[in-house]
């Protein structure tokens, strides 16, 4: 098992973003973690990232704290993080810098693969940058891959090639958790989806399952949270 | 592929069955690599491995260790394209029924669909 949380509560003040989540993730899998804004998915992330303590509960990575399992831990933030003077090449330099797991060689390959222009992250555009970004998340050699909402406001293109380059880094020694609220874009990447709504997981299921069933992910999704809970763009 | 529509790997199953049957891949010829495969359909890889597998028991693929999975050297490349021709003429045939129809009129259909064809190829 890569990784797991045993009834995580996490609040926020008054709020409870967590309320009591447990998950399990293990090698090889490609999870969707779905849910509308504000069920708690980014939450989840950052506390499976070790940038958040849960108030209660347990979470562990290869056995020990996501805090000491740093290394094997690569989490790209909804929100972009690189900054604007910075070339691909300034971005392969500080990773290489700050990450020692970071493969050059991989990153050029993903650049490549992703369409990314050799300008500055400024003169990009949001899906350029988007898609440098997660460059540089895939390039690191880890076992837990944590993406937050990597398909968000994006162009199809952009989308398309997202997709693909998750497949091209996938490998089945490790585990990748995919946020993202456009469930029907991604469905067919997933393994098992789980599905989470007001801090607490409301269905954890096998893709492939549900399909047997004669329902994609998208109609379950709909199913649990309405029409409400899809995007409107 | 259609996730409302049953499994991946069997709609993709039946996608790589399709591309022996119009002889796009032959007896003996190698299927794509997992990733490829995925990356093309952008599913998940494991679905593509569940794919081979499902295809090994229907003995049309088998997988060399180390080398790949390959068509195998006797499939039956005929039965294959008569099954695929069936499951086309079972849902033809659905239709048919579900707006009250009857097989001469089925049959009438099909006859005037394949004079238009030729004579959009022809023209």
């Amino acid at each position: 098992m890569i990784a797991s949380l045993t009834g995580v509560v996490k609040r926020y003040g008054a709020v409870e973003a967590l309320r009591g989540v447990d998950l399990e993730l293990r090698k090889g899998e490609i999870v969707g973690l779905l849910g509308p804004n504000g069920s708690g998915k980014t939450t989840l992330l950052k506390v499976l990232a070790g940038l958040l303590l849960p108030d209660h509960g347990r979470v562990t990575v290869l056995g020990d704290s996501p805090r000491r399992r740093k290394g094997s831990i690569a989490y790209l933030p909804e929100l972009p993080f690189l900054t604007a003077w910075m070339t691909p090449i300034g971005v392969e330099k500080f990773f290489r810098h700050v990450f020692p797991s970071f493969q050059a060689e991989r990153f050029w390959e993903l650049v490549r693969l992703l369409d990314v222009p050799p300008y500055p992250v400024r003169r990009l555009s949001k899906g350029e940058r988007a898609r440098l970004e997660l460059a540089s998340i895939l390039a690191i050699t880890a076992d837990l891959y944590l993406l937050d909402e990597p398909l968000g406001g994006l162009d199809p293109v952009s989308r398309d090639r997202i997709l693909r380059s998750v497949i091209a880094a996938w490998r089945q020694e490790v585990c990748f958790v995919i946020a993202t609220h456009l469930v029907a874009e991604a469905e067919c990447l997933f393994d098992r989806v789980v599905l989470l709504g007001d801090g607490r997981v409301v269905l954890d299921a096998v893709a492939e399952e549900l399909r047997k069933r004669g329902k994609g992910v998208r109609d379950v999704y709909l199913e649990v949270f309405g029409d409400a809970g899809l995007p409107v763009a | 592929m259609d996730p409302s529509s049953g499994p991946i790997y069997l709609q993709l199953a039946r996608e790589i069955t399709r591309w022996i049957a119009r002889g796009d891949l032959n007896p003996g010829d190698k299927l794509p690599p997992v990733r490829e495969l995925a990356r093309r359909f952008r599913v998940n890889p494991n679905t593509v491995v569940q794919v081979y597998r499902e295809l090994e028991r229907r003995e049309v693929a088998c997988t060399q260790r180390g080398r790949g999975t390959f068509v195998r050297e006797d499939v039956d490349v005929d039965a294959l394209r008569r099954a695929l021709l069936k499951n086309a003429a079972s849902s033809f045939w659905e239709e048919i029924r579900a707006l009250g129809l009857s097989l001469e009129d089925a049959v009438a259909a099909l006859e005037e669909v394949s004079c238009d064809r030729q004579l959009d190829r022809g023209g």
